[in-house]
């Protein structure tokens, strides 16, 4: 099974705000997620995002691959393979 | 709505300084609020491609085996959506507008808290002075 970790938007109109989360990649557009790691709000300024560290590092290690996105937060976050 | 505090125990809190880089990462931002103000003018098959990219993060492999079109499609499209969201921007500029409107209330509201007693009465009045300036602005962004 491939598992991705990607983002999804959550929040109101206007006001986009996201979750990171880990996912089935066959299964991205039903709303069900295996875990949550984190949030990124780019609507703050400047923008701001927390990630359970661990969590990701585990998801990363068992072989999930991260959205382009993601890995870019990862990569801002210090958070490598 | 979706609380966001203690939910994970060791979190850290970023904050992006690297400019290029915040620019880089929030094109999906831009994306969305675009898509926010102007989404109900694209067709129905614009909008669910538009949506799996842009709120769902899904990649262009994955769009086209779930639409059952080539990957090169799914770009093409997604393109397509930016340069037409984008050409209503610059002929509306609804998305402009709401965020300046947003950052003048947000000094607003700056402006009205964090307040000290002892400021004194010109420092009061010099900070109403600001609030109505900013009021005056934002009236004239609507």
């Amino acid at each position: 099974m491939a598992v991705k970790i990607r983002l999804r938007r959550m929040g109101q109109k206007k006001a986009p705000f996201y979750r990171i989360i880990v996912a089935d990649s066959r299964s991205p557009r039903d709303g069900r997620f295996i875990e949550e790691i984190g949030t990124y709000d780019p609507s703050t300024d400047p923008s701001t995002f927390k990630i359970d560290e661990e969590a990701a590092k585990k998801w990363l290690a068992n072989g999930a691959q991260p959205t382009e996105v993601v890995g870019k937060l990862f990569k801002a976050a210090g958070i490598e393979k | 709505m979706y609380d966001t505090t203690g939910a994970w125990g060791r979190c850290l809190l970023y904050l992006f300084l690297l400019k290029g880089m915040a620019i880089n990462m929030e094109k999906i931002f831009e994306q969305a609020l675009l898509y926010d103000f102007y989404g109900d003018l694209l067709t129905e098959h614009q909008r669910q491609v538009y949506e799996s990219a842009v709120f769902d993060d899904m990649s262009l492999g994955e769009i086209a085996s779930e639409q059952g079109i080539s990957r090169q499609g799914v770009h093409d499209l997604i393109k397509r959506c930016d340069k037409i969201l984008l050409e209503y921007e610059a002929k509306l500029h609804l998305v402009d507008r709401f965020t300046k409107a947003k950052q003048k209330i947000s000094q607003i509201e700056a402006l009205t808290q964090g307040g000290d007693k002892k400021d004194s009465a010109e420092a009061l009045s010099e900070r109403l002075r600001e609030i109505r300036d900013l009021t005056k602005d934002l009236l004239d962004t609507l």
